[in-house]
Formats: structure tokens, sequence, C-alpha cells
């Protein structure tokens, strides 16, 4: 009932001229902010004071601070100003605990860093058991630093340490330009690297000799030079293939290093023959029909096929013999 | 006219190969290589160990061949004289002179077989390099011819004692140097033993049909043959190739196991050594009936007609017989055509 009388009791009461609560009535506990300096206009700064007041003392919980209350320093505005206060209570039965939360915000910057506090603050306590024991008790200040939002006069810039201002930053459009086009030339010459190891062809199939000999075979004309040219790179291919030369006499060696050209013995022995009229012995007859040149495109492809380790089509040669005459 | 003769003188070929086949058992291709020969008008070593066939073998075709035949055994106190004469008292107490194996046939001598060649002395050797080059010999204040005369040799590799190494001149008189290696048939080297047709070579030898070919036409047939089948220019770049190889086996990639290739070849094939090959490859594609001479062709005289003409660093010598053949060997792998 008393205590609920207080805060009509209290406002007329001035702090300033209570005695100090004495010495362990009140112990106080402050979360104070990490960062002490560096604030400037418009800044949000939070505290956390926790008080333990012992019976028979109460706080007289109007003499909390007021928001929007601005402080003052030998009567000038200080330009802190308590933004928002808030506090909760637990009652025992020999002591209260308060957790009072406050936010100041500052108003106030100069062109220099300048000192600043954030309190004190006057909180007044009453006796339960004598209501005309009035006494106060003082939450200690909080020592601040303002800091200039910009630094005052002429300045290198490069000298300016302030955080507010960041780091200098330096062009590095010539660096990421260099690096492009070492990159590019990275990646180029690791592409013509890659087109070399892989005996000249741009996929892992594709270096194989017949495989060459086939992508050659279809750009030449068809003319007796063209034919003839045609039959060298073949021998070309088989010699690569074997690893040594190949003649009718020794193909069945051939077949047996290289078994997977095996379906292909009769096509390779027909192959002797055109070679053998065209480069040897003309009057020695083939049976290879009205275009050679064609066939032999059609022979490179299914070397080329064994060299990959497929099985040639059969239906696909006679259906271009069929085509050539034979 | 030309197409008929060598069809029939193909046939005449072939029976002779057929005939001294018969006597002459698993040997097909030293036969074919003799035969080769033969019409190629070459002189022929054989080579081979003791036994396995090498006199039999030429005794066969030299009845095939006709014409007269002599034969002369080389040994180590063989004079060049006892080529050309021999004297004896006669029965009248008289001494006398007669013909000797050189001589006694004259002109129609055809083949004149030379056994075991290296036990003979180094001036047997020479006066048989003038014979072999110039079908002539000097005797008796005349001059005496044997256009149609073919030496056939036969040495033993394998003995050395009292024996002349045959120099590389006189090999390279010879056409072909031809190995004689016992067949390794089961079946061959059974009836080689237990047929007693094989025991008697003299029986043996005289079932050959005599005078197969007719001796004194086979030099004016060999001209129709060599001019008859063709030679391109892919095949004539293809023997230059195995000529420059067989000189610098190193520059078309050629290697010998365990033989320093910079040190082996001394000498290659000589430019006479080359043309008798491409003569014989000719041959060969006649007897293949062929009219133009593959890279085949050269393959299967190749070896024969190269491997004795190369002069190999001494100290290689004493393994000629395997190096040679590895080195062919590796030209032939590594020379394409075309």
């Amino acid at each position: 009932m008393l205590v609920s009388l207080l805060p009509q009791t209290a406002l007329a009461i001035d702090s300033q001229n209570l005695p100090d609560v004495r010495e362990g009535i009140v112990t106080i506990k402050t979360i104070d902010p990490v960062k002490l300096v560096g604030y400037t206009v418009g800044d949000v700064i939070e505290r956390e004071v926790i008080l333990t007041i012992k019976a028979p003392y109460a706080l007289i919980e109007t003499s909390l601070p007021i928001t929007g209350y601005e402080k003052r320093y030998k009567g000038q505005v200080i330009g802190i100003e308590l933004k928002n206060v808030s506090h909760t209570k637990e009652v025992n039965d020999d002591s209260a605990t308060f957790d009072i939360k406050l936010a100041y915000q500052v108003f106030t910057n100069n062109v220099v860093a300048k000192n600043a506090a954030l309190g004190p603050e006057y909180l007044n306590l009453i006796n339960t058991k004598n209501s005309k024991d009035l006494v106060k008790y003082r939450i200690p200040s909080l020592d601040i630093a303002i800091s200039p939002i910009a630094i005052f006069g002429q300045v290198k810039i490069e000298n300016n340490m302030s955080d507010f201002r960041g780091p200098m930053l330096l062009s590095d459009l010539k660096e990421k330009k260099r690096l492009k086009v070492a990159i590019a030339f990275l990646a180029i010459s690791l592409l013509g690297l890659l087109y070399i190891l892989g005996m000249r062809a741009w996929l892992p199939r594709m270096g194989g000799a017949f495989a060459k000999a086939y992508r050659a075979l279809r750009r030449l004309p068809n003319t007796s030079e063209g034919l003839k040219s045609a039959i060298s790179k073949v021998h070309e291919s088989l010699n690569a293939t074997a690893a040594m030369s190949v003649f009718g006499t020794n193909l069945d060696e051939f077949l047996v290093r290289k078994p997977n050209f095996v379906p292909m013995k009769a096509e390779i022995e027909q192959f002797f023959s055109l070679s053998r009229h065209v480069y040897f012995e003309p009057n020695a007859s083939h049976n290879i029909g009205s275009d050679p040149l064609n066939w032999l495109r059609s022979f490179t492809r299914r070397c080329r096929d064994c060299e990959r380790g497929l099985t040639p089509e059969i239906t696909a040669m006679n259906t271009v013999a069929q085509k050539t005459g034979v | 006219m030309s197409d008929r003769q060598l069809a029939d003188w193909r046939i005449h070929a072939l029976n002779l190969e057929s005939e001294v086949n018969k006597v002459v058992v698993g040997q097909k291709n030293p036969i074919r290589l003799i035969t080769t020969s033969i019409f190629a008008r070459g002189h022929v070593l054989l080579e081979g160990d003791v036994g396995v066939g090498k006199t039999t073998l030429l005794r066969a075709f030299t009845r095939g061949i006709g014409g007269g035949y002599q034969r002369i055994e080389g040994t180590i106190d063989l004079m060049p004289n006892d080529l050309v004469y021999h004297t004896y008292l006669g029965e009248d107490g008289k001494p006398h002179v007669s013909p000797g194996p050189l001589l006694m046939s004259g002109e129609n001598l055809s083949v004149f077989f030379f056994n075991e060649i290296n036990r003979a002395r180094p001036q047997v050797h020479s006066l048989l390099l003038r014979v072999m080059a110039e079908r002539s010999l000097s005797a008796f204040n005349t001059e005496h011819y044997f256009p149609h005369m073919i030496v056939f040799a036969d040495r033993n590799q394998v003995e050395k004692e009292e024996t002349f190494e045959i120099p590389s001149a006189a090999r390279d008189r010879f056409m072909m140097e031809i190995p004689i290696v016992v067949p390794n048939d089961d079946a061959i080297m059974e009836a080689l033993v237990f047929d007693t047709k094989f025991h008697n070579v003299d029986a043996l030898v005289d079932t050959v049909k005599p005078d197969v070919l007719q001796f004194d036409q086979l030099n004016s047939f060999s001209s129709v043959l060599q001019n008859s089948v063709e030679a391109s220019d892919t095949l004539k770049k293809y023997a230059l190739n195995l000529w420059k190889a067989t000189k610098a086996p190193l520059d078309y990639g050629v290697k010998v196991s365990g033989v320093d290739m910079n040190r082996l070849v001394l000498s290659g094939a000589s430019p006479r050594g080359m043309s008798m090959m491409l003569r014989a490859a000719r041959v060969n594609a006649w007897m293949n009936e062929r009219t133009a001479v593959l890279p085949e062709d050269i393959h299967a005289v190749f070896h024969s007609t190269v491997a004795h003409r190369l002069v190999f660093s001494p100290i290689y010598e004493m393994r000629r017989t395997e190096i040679a053949r590895e080195m062919l060997a590796g030209i032939v792998n590594a020379v394409a055509a075309p």
C-alpha cells in the first residue's frame, strides 16, 4: 500500500538532494557495449544495468530515467538522449532485482573526436519501514568517445585511417585484363598440347592411322593421281598399324598382331590386288569394280572401325560393291 | 610368241621342281630358289650342316638340267691346275695330259659342282672367280668358253679346321647362298631315316627325269624372260630403298639385338648383287605367272641373294648367319612400298 503511493510522493523529490544509499544495500552489475569509441550521430548504444536492492529499501520506479530527456552537462545539452528504457523486476523476501535496459542515441558530433558519457542516472530508493527514509543511488556513467564523420581540415586521403572511409582501392583493371589474356593463352596452349598428345586428333579415337587416312581419302579427287595417293595412304595406315611393312605375303602375320582386322582379311587381299594393279602390274586384274576410290573410302572406313575395336558392317561393304559394280 | 614361250618354259621349270622335290623332300623353298637361280643364270652356293642333302640336291638338279656335268671335291691340297688338267703316266709309259673337270665337257658344260668349296685354297677360289664371272678360261694357249655353265658349290659352315673362308669378292659372284636345314616335319624326318629309297643316293638321283630343261637354250630364254617381266617405277624405288638400307640400316630404323648398328655394316649389297636380286625377282614373278615384279617377288629372293654379300665388322662375323637374317628381315619390315 505504501509502495503504491510512492510514485506520487517521489515526483516531488529532487534526487540530487537526497542522501546516498548506504553501502551494501545496492549491488550493481552492468553489461556495457564492447565498443566505446567511434560513435557518431544517429548511433544507438545499449546498456544493461542489473540492480539488486536489499529490503527494506525499494526502488521508486518513477525515478527511472525518462526517455527523450536531454542530458546536460554544466547546463549544456551534451547530445546524448535516452531513446528507450525498459525494465523487469524480480522480488524476493529480502531483496528485489531490477534488470534495466537503457538505449541511448547520439545526437552530436564534432570536427574532432570528443568525449561523452552515458549517464549517470540517479534512482531513488525508499525504506519501506520508514517512509521518510529516502535515499538516492547513482548508476555510474559510461565514458564513450564521439568520432567525427570526416577528418577535419586538409589531410592526405591515403593517411586517413578512419574506418568510415573504407580502404583505398587500387584499380585492378589492367591486371584483370592481363589475367584474362594469360588464361586465354594457357587454355589455347593446353588445347594445343591435348591436340598434339592426342596424335593430332580432337577426340581420342580420331588419332588412329585409318581414321586419319579415311579423312584424307574423303578429300582426294576421283582421278588416277587421287587413287594412287589413296592407295599409298592406306598402305601407310596398314604399316603404321602393324608397326612394319605389310605385304600380301605377311598379311597373316599382320592379322595375328592385330586380330581386330581378321574380318577384313578378304578385303585387305582385294586392296593388295588393287595396289598391285595401280603401282606394279597394270595388266593384273582386280575385282574392285569401276570406282576403286569409292571402294577404298569404304574399305578405309571399315578398317577404321576395326581399329576402334568395332566389328565392321559386312552389309555396308556389299552395298558399296554393288554400287561400284563388283 | 614370247608369251607362249614363257608359258612353255614355266611348265618345264615346274616339272624340274617337281622332279627334284620327289628325291629331296622337305626342301621346297631351297628347290624353288635353285630353280630361280638356274633361270636367272646365277651361280648357287649351298650352306648347311653335314649330311643334310646338299650334294643330293645339286646332283638331282644337275640331272634335270642336262648338259655336261663335272664335279670336284674341295681339299686343302687342291691346286688350280687340278681343275684344268690331269697328268698321268699312260699304259705306254709316257706322260699324258688330259682335260680336267672344267675342260672335260667343253662348251657343253652346264653344271660345275664344287663340293666343299671352303676346303680349297684361295688360289683355287681365285681361278673360280674368273670362271664364274667370265665363263671362260685360258689354258694350253687357248681360250675356253663355258657359256652354259652354272657353278653349284656347297660349304660346311660348322667345321672351321682346314678350311678357307670364301672372300667377299668370291661370295659376291654367287647369285644366291641358300641355307639347307633339316626339315622339322616329323613325317619327313622319319621317311629320311626309315625309307630305304633315301639310303642309296645314286639310285635316288637316277629317279630324276633327265634333261627336263634344254640347257643350251637357257641363256636365250633367260634373256626373253628378263625382258618380258616388267619392273615399275615404284618397284625400282622400292628396290633402291632396300639397297640403301643394306648400306645404312640405322637410317631406316633397323636394329639387331645385341649389335652396335653403327659398327655392324662395313659394306652393303653390291650393285652386282642388287642386279642379281632383280634378275632373280623377275624369275620369281614369272614362276608365279606374273608379268611384272612385285615387292613379294623381291622378298622371295631377298635373303638368299643379299645376305652373303654383306660385309660385317670382323667382331660380328662369327654371328653372321643370325645377324644377317635379323637385319634383312628388319629391312623388309622397315622399307615400305609404295
